[in-house]
């Protein structure tokens, strides 16, 4: 019996570490193209404010410094359903305004989980994810 | 696997005994009852002994792994369950390490622009022709904190004699209270119109391949002071489909010494101040978005290294509209002067300058038109000490094709009047063939 049992449970030991990981693949398949602008949970930014903060235009809500991040990992999404550019444009709009003003482009995060670590640690950070947030961040719009 | 295998090989055993059995009945239906019944049975005999012995290698091969199978999966759960969870940890590290980067306060990013080209008459000397090197231009903005910011802009330069020159084109170093309001301190470009802050060094910026030339640097003979050492307070009030922006200044005022323009980096001698203000309403949605219009204004106390000293109260008051979209670029601009000659009794001399540019942005490249003018009273010391303090006009088409996202290559073709004779220009009129390769970094 111990023969024939052990190599079961292995399979099914297995199984329960693949089957999230499937779940959250068909998870992120069925939400596939959803994307999340979040805040520190100290920033009330708006809505429409969302293009200005990533371009350099609005650099503050109240008293809060306002810290954009991208999130490379869905930057070009974001770029297409939010900002209306392409990554060149994007590019270009940066070059020029820190040329102008001396303002310093989004630094560049590589995963929902690295953006999500900044938008929590950083007051007046801000970035955007492709899967729900959770909890500690403020959804600013979801699209 | 050995357990699989055995499984396997009993499987084939007993398939080929019944083979061997059935396939002699079907096939044969003659010779004796005995014989059949004989032959079935050593065929019969060989397939138990193949039974068996395939039996014994199965029990063989079982015995030599017994149990080692299920100890060592019993002691991988864990295993891979440590190494799994350390894994998660050290990716749970690096992404908090990542996250915190933005922070980072000793980051310096540099970037800069760079410009060559070609010309029949050079882009700021029309009697050089032939090949050109532009500006090498680095700009820095350390990361530096929340509210405190800075700017700065070391250009190298071929002047119009030639000579590479180096310049601190922008030192300043500012503090954000809010969108609405920035000081700067140090030296920046002086705001007025729309090109002088927008579209300053870095030709790559720019759609058109130079700058009117009465908005050229001071050292390429420029008739403005382009630059200014003080301070500026500047910002932006947001409100319902557009913004405010204004900008109010005072510096150093200038001095022209050589025939050009000095903005004084260091102070002064005379106290004399330069001062002036910009107010602009750009629409950011709807139909007019991307429109912008302004006004701006400045005076200064503006001597020269004529013995005696001339001193002229330079009073200048303009407009300028801009719209920018996806699909165009429309600029114009307009000066109005009216210099007060205070060392004597010159009175006052009025004169204008400014341009309109139109541009097109097409999937092919950014094809422009400008037409730029300047009337300038030679009896104005401001003007007339100046390297080009010249009346001309002049009228220019021209192209732009980016070659990459990072480099631009500009064509432009021009017809220049200079209208007024100088000691330091000669009336003429002359045609440009100009090529540019410009790129940033």
């Amino acid at each position: 019996m111990r023969s024939g049992s052990s190599p079961l449970r292995t399979r099914r030991w297995r199984g329960a570490r693949v089957i999230p990981l499937i779940g959250l693949a068909l998870a992120g398949w069925a939400g596939a193209g959803e994307l999340f602008v979040i805040c520190n949970a100290a920033v009330a930014l708006q809505p429409a404010e969302i293009r200005d903060t990533f371009v350099g235009e609005k650099g503050f809500v109240g008293a809060v410094k306002l810290a954009p991040a991208d999130n490379s990992a869905i930057q070009a999404a974001f770029l297409e359903k939010v900002l209306k550019v392409d990554a060149a444009k994007y590019a270009g709009i940066w070059t020029k305004k820190s040329f102008r003003d001396g303002d310093i482009p989004p630094p560049v995060k590589t995963s929902d989980a690295e953006a999500l670590a900044y938008v929590k640690q950083t007051q007046g950070g801000c970035s955007y994810v492709g899967t729900e947030p959770g909890p500690g961040v403020k959804v600013i719009a979801r699209f | 696997m050995i357990k699989q295998a055995g499984n396997t090989a009993r499987g084939l055993a007993l398939a080929v005994a019944a083979f061997s059995a059935i396939a002699p009945i079907a096939s044969r239906g003659a010779g004796s009852e005995g014989e059949q019944i004989a032959e079935l049975k050593q065929k019969l005999d060989q397939s138990l002994k193949m039974i068996e012995a395939l039996t014994a290698r199965v029990r063989q091969l079982e015995a030599a792994q017994p149990a080692s199978t299920p100890t060592a999966a019993a002691t991988a759960v864990p295993a891979d369950a440590q190494r799994i969870e350390t894994v998660e940890n050290r990716v749970a590290q690096m992404e908090a390490s990542n996250a915190a980067r933005g922070g980072d306060s000793s980051s310096l990013p540099m970037h800069g622009f760079a410009d060559v080209g070609v010309a029949n008459h050079n882009p700021w000397n029309p009697d050089l022709k032939g090949y050109y090197v532009g500006d090498l231009d680095f700009y820095l903005t350390p990361r530096l904190g929340t509210h405190t910011k800075a700017l700065f802009e070391l250009n190298f330069e071929t002047d119009t004699d030639g000579s590479i020159g180096v310049d601190l084109e922008r030192a300043q170093i500012g503090y954000s209270f809010s969108d609405a309001a920035t000081v700067w301190l140090g030296r920046f470009h002086t705001p007025f119109g729309y090109m002088n802050t927008a579209l300053h060094h870095g030709s790559w910026i720019a759609n058109a391949l130079r700058r009117p030339a009465f908005l050229n640097f001071e050292d390429h003979d420029g008739i403005l002071p382009v630059h200014t050492v003080g301070a500026w307070l500047t910002g932006a009030a947001h409100g319902e489909g557009g913004k405010l922006l204004y900008d109010v200044y005072m510096g150093n005022g200038q001095r022209i010494s050589g025939g050009v323009i000095d903005m004084r980096n260091a102070g002064n001698d005379h106290g004399q101040l330069i001062a002036g203000g910009r107010l602009g309403y750009q629409w950011t949605e709807g139909a007019a978005e991307g429109l912008q219009f302004g006004l701006h204004g400045f005076s200064s106390k503006i001597g020269d290294d004529q013995v005696p000293e001339h001193n002229t109260q330079l009073r200048v008051v303009g407009g300028y509209g801009v719209y920018d979209t996806d699909r165009w670029e429309h600029i114009f601009e307009i000066y109005l002067f009216d210099n007060k000659d205070v060392s004597g009794n010159g009175g006052t001399h009025k004169s204008t300058a400014g341009f309109a540019q139109f541009a097109y942005r097409a999937p092919f490249g950014v094809p422009y038109l400008r037409y730029e003018r300047a009337s300038l009273q030679q009896a104005d010391q401001y003007f007339a000490q100046q390297a080009f303090g010249a009346s001309y006009w002049r009228a220019a088409i021209g192209i732009r094709f980016d070659i990459d996202p990072k480099s631009a290559l500009k064509l432009e073709l021009a017809n220049t009047h200079v209208t007024d004779q100088t000691p330091n220009q000669i009336q003429r009129e002359y045609d440009d063939a100009l090529a540019q390769y410009a790129i940033r970094f």
